[in-house]
């Protein structure tokens, strides 16, 4: 009985990968012929059958870059690079889908110090230096068993000497790699899909009002009350928006 | 029959008399005139009854609160003009009051050609004796009953920011004469958004003013917006007249003399109810606008290249406060490069309000190639003839720039990502790229590999390594360093390993027996290293002793491969079994001992 169900399960599983398969390609043909509503239409389809791609969300913010939606296009280009950060055709396109943005709002100058530890900490994700510090780790008992075994002073010194370092870089690629993790986890980013959306300074509808922000700039979600976001954008400004005017990135 | 038509035509003068009776009825008049409404104690008021034809019985009414002092006198006067006869009988009373107060003349009636005819009653009012009683009128008299000055005022509830209209209105009497007016004194409409709609020339108009023919001038005309609720006073505006007055006298040629005076008028000292704009549906896009309004916004182009500029106008037409409402700011995305706008307006005021349009015109210049959509904005206006808040919305615009550099320095927000802080700048393509082909399609969900199981495995499970490196190198030391211990252990084991198949057949006598020998002989083969398979009880011996093994060892070795030997032919007992078993794992360890 049981080996039915997992074999309906993956026939099942296999039908709609096809399936998702068509859709894609159907919403290609589409998008080439001038059908731009019936390709996002495809391409939500597929997400909705539980499936994604970073070529898949660059494909959608295309469309709604040739529907002139500013909001979703930003939204799937940078859902696109979660996925694929790297990649040089999604950063392209979200340029262009960002010139169609309303806000301008200028970067808050890094310190030299958080520029260093960007830079040393940026080339890997939390992941790759989850990887590294087990390497490290692997190193250091490898170089101390060594260590313990070998005879002549020369050789012992040498095994030490790798065993200890290897664990400081081990335990140094741990930190980064939990304070990276702890960074992404504070990194709640979200997109603005309101034309025009109040920044107040409390959350209700009473408070002042702080600033206004447009469609399709980029927020990050510090905190949450009732349907309420307390909001910062990349100036460093904070405050509180109604939580159904923007829509968060990492919702995978 | 021919009676009938007879008839007929008897009928006929019949009928032209009672078109004249008819036409005569009609012209019947029979009126009461007072000499005055309003008349001093000591002074006598006259009362005329006048008809215009002859009637009898003439009833006059009682005049209660008068005495009547002379009368009823009669007076007719008939005369032909143009073939036209006009006659007219009128009866006169002098009645002197008798008391203060208001009275009424009540009605007079007469019978004129079998009808009877009533008069309209009137009140006369009764006041204190005057100082001269039944004096001539003076100028200033006659120019205070004769000029009026009026201020007509459109809307007195107005909403705020409706427009409301003032008209100054200089009501005279024709019979006199004024020059042009001075003004005294004139109103400065705080709290108001005034505009004085200008009058080039006075001009006299004719007009009633309480029933009466006037004729008059609008002096000024005013619209005004106010700019604050609640109870806004206006204050009056008075006017020097200088007037002329007829006086009774005639000069050399008959003309009637007049006599020069001046009389100060005041109007338009009024308080005006404004009424806030209702709070209930007011768009959070209102900033005052009140009236009726369209909205467009407009672009000279939509496809241009870059460095080109075009014209963004934002325009308000219709009726209202059109100067005083802020026009909505165009929002452009931030990549062009908007200036200033200019402002324009088209405004001309009349009695209605203000009316045309006002704009503001932004020029853009897009400097990068790609789709720039300008965002529908928002007007909303209050329509104080609806009383209701209405919204219109621009239409989206999009501008295309179709040649230019990309935007390369586009200031970079991306945070997010894990590792996109430095995300390139793009330089490759700089054209908008097409679909990606290949959909590499995978299940929803993340799962990251930082805090799984699975890394901890990968991560604590080495550093077990070290201790059991560390105890396996102790154990081997410690055994390599305990020799007695080692030896019992290397005895076991290799009573193990030759005797096993004897301690299997235990209990067996017939293989018992073969298995140890053979397992001996194979002991000794296994540690002389000897190749032979000639295995005599006299070469072993020699062979151990060679060997340096003591005798007693030697001995009872060959006395077991001689048990051996015997057990084939004669019987053993279950513990002859196990002793020499035992025997056997302990000869052998000695010997291993020893070699």
């Amino acid at each position: 009985m049981k080996q039915v169900l997992t074999l309906f399960l993956f026939l099942f599983s296999f039908v709609a990968n096809a399936q998702n398969k068509v859709l894609f390609n159907e919403a290609t043909k589409a998008y080439n012929e001038g059908h731009y509503e019936k390709a996002t239409q495809n391409y939500l389809k597929i997400i909705e059958n539980g499936e994604h791609s970073a070529e898949l969300y660059y494909n959608l913010g295309n469309a709604y870059y040739k529907l002139n939606q500013v909001a979703p296009s930003i939204y799937y280009y940078e859902k696109a690079l979660l996925l694929n950060p790297k990649d040089t055709e999604i950063t392209n396109n979200l340029v262009y889908a960002k010139n169609m943005k309303v806000d301008a709002i200028e970067e808050m100058p890094k310190t030299g110090l958080s520029k260093i530890y960007k830079n040393i900490v940026s080339p890997l994700s939390f992941d790759g230096w989850a990887t590294v510090a087990i390497l490290f780790v692997l190193l250091f008992v490898l170089a101390y068993i060594f260590f313990y075994y070998l005879q002549y002073a020369n050789q012992k010194r040498i095994a030490f000497i790798t065993s200890i370092t290897s664990l400081f870089l081990g335990i140094f690629a741990l930190i980064i790699a939990y304070i990276e993790y702890a960074d992404f986890k504070a990194d709640q980013p979200a997109i603005v899909f309101a034309e025009e959306v109040i920044i107040q300074s409390e959350p209700n509808s009473r408070s002042k009002e702080t600033f206004r922000l447009h469609e399709g700039t980029k927020v990050n979600v510090l905190e949450e009350l009732n349907d309420w976001y307390k909001i910062q954008i990349i100036d460093g400004k904070t405050g509180w928006l109604v939580s159904k005017d923007i829509k968060m990135l990492r919702d995978f | 029959m021919q009676m009938t038509f007879k008839q007929y035509i008897a009928l006929i003068p019949l009928l032209f008399l009672a078109f004249i009776s008819n036409a005569q009825d009609e012209s019947v008049t029979f009126e009461m005139k007072l000499s005055k409404n309003k008349l001093g104690l000591n002074e006598r008021l006259r009362v005329d009854f006048t008809m215009n034809e002859d009637g009898d019985d003439f009833n006059p009414p009682g005049f209660g609160g008068f005495k009547v002092v002379m009368g009823p006198s009669q007076s007719i006067s008939s005369s032909w003009m143009n073939g036209k006869k006009s006659y007219s009988k009128t009866y006169s009373y002098i009645l002197s009051p008798t008391a203060l107060g208001k009275f009424t003349i009540k009605q007079a009636s007469i019978i004129i050609r079998g009808k009877t005819y009533k008069s309209l009653s009137e009140g006369v009012e009764v006041t204190a004796a005057v100082d001269n009683p039944n004096s001539p009128r003076t100028a200033q008299d006659v120019a205070d009953d004769n000029i009026h000055f009026v201020a007509e005022i459109s809307n007195t509830n107005p909403y705020l920011n409706e427009a409301i209209t003032l008209v100054y209105k200089l009501y005279i009497n024709p019979s006199l004469q004024i020059s042009s007016p001075k003004t005294l004194d004139a109103p400065k409409y705080n709290n108001f958004w005034s505009q004085d709609i200008p009058i080039e020339r006075l001009k006299i108009e004719n007009g009633t003013y309480k029933g009466q023919p006037y004729n008059f001038v609008v002096f000024k005309r005013v619209v005004l917006y106010p700019q604050k609720s609640g109870k806004l006073k206006i204050e009056g505006f008075s006017l020097d007249v200088p007037v002329e007055v007829p006086t009774n006298r005639r000069d050399f040629f008959g003309r009637p003399v007049y006599a020069p005076t001046s009389k100060t008028v005041t109007a338009g000292n009024r308080t005006i109810n404004v009424k806030t704009l209702p709070t209930t549906g007011k768009p959070a896009s209102f900033k005052g606008a009140v009236g009726n309004f369209n909205f467009f916004v407009t672009t000279s182009k939509t496809h241009l290249n870059a460095g080109e500029s075009l014209q963004a106008k934002v325009e308000i037409s219709g009726k209202g406060n059109l100067k005083l409402f802020e026009i909505p700011k165009l929002t452009v995305p931030s990549s062009l490069e908007v200036y200033d706008p200019e402002f324009d307006e088209k405004v001309s005021t009349n009695l209605s309000g203000m009316q045309g349009k006002v704009s503001n015109s932004y020029t853009v210049v897009p400097s990068f190639k790609g789709k720039y959509p300008l965002p529908s904005i928002q007007f909303s206006y209050f329509n104080p003839k609806t009383k209701k808040y209405h919204t219109l919305n621009s239409e989206e615009l999009v501008v295309n720039v179709l040649e230019g550099p990309a935007n390369t320095n586009e200031p970079n927000i991306n945070s997010s990502a894990n590792n996109n802080t430095k995300q390139a700048v793009v330089s490759t393509g700089n054209d908008f790229n097409f679909l990606k082909l290949t959909p590499n399609l995978k299940a929803i969900g993340s799962n990251y590999f930082l805090g799984s199981t699975r890394f901890f495995l990968w991560l604590l499970l080495p550093l077990l390594l070290i201790p059991i490196a560390i105890l396996f190198g102790k154990k081997r030391d410690a055994i390599a360093s305990d020799v007695v211990g080692n030896r019992v252990k290397k005895a076991n084991k290799l009573a193990k390993k030759y005797l096993s198949n004897a301690k299997k057949a235990l209990g067996n006598k017939e293989d018992f027996y073969i298995a140890l020998e053979k397992a001996l002989h194979n002991y000794l083969k296994a540690k002389l290293k000897i190749e032979t398979s000639d295995f005599s009880k006299d070469k072993i011996a020699s062979l151990l002793v060679e060997k340096q093994v003591d005798e007693t060892t030697t001995e009872n070795f060959i006395s077991l491969l001689k048990n051996c030997e015997m057990a084939r032919y004669s019987p053993f007992s279950e513990v002859q079994m196990q002793e020499d078993y035992t025997k056997a794992s302990d000869v052998i360890s000695i010997i291993d001992k020893q070699l």
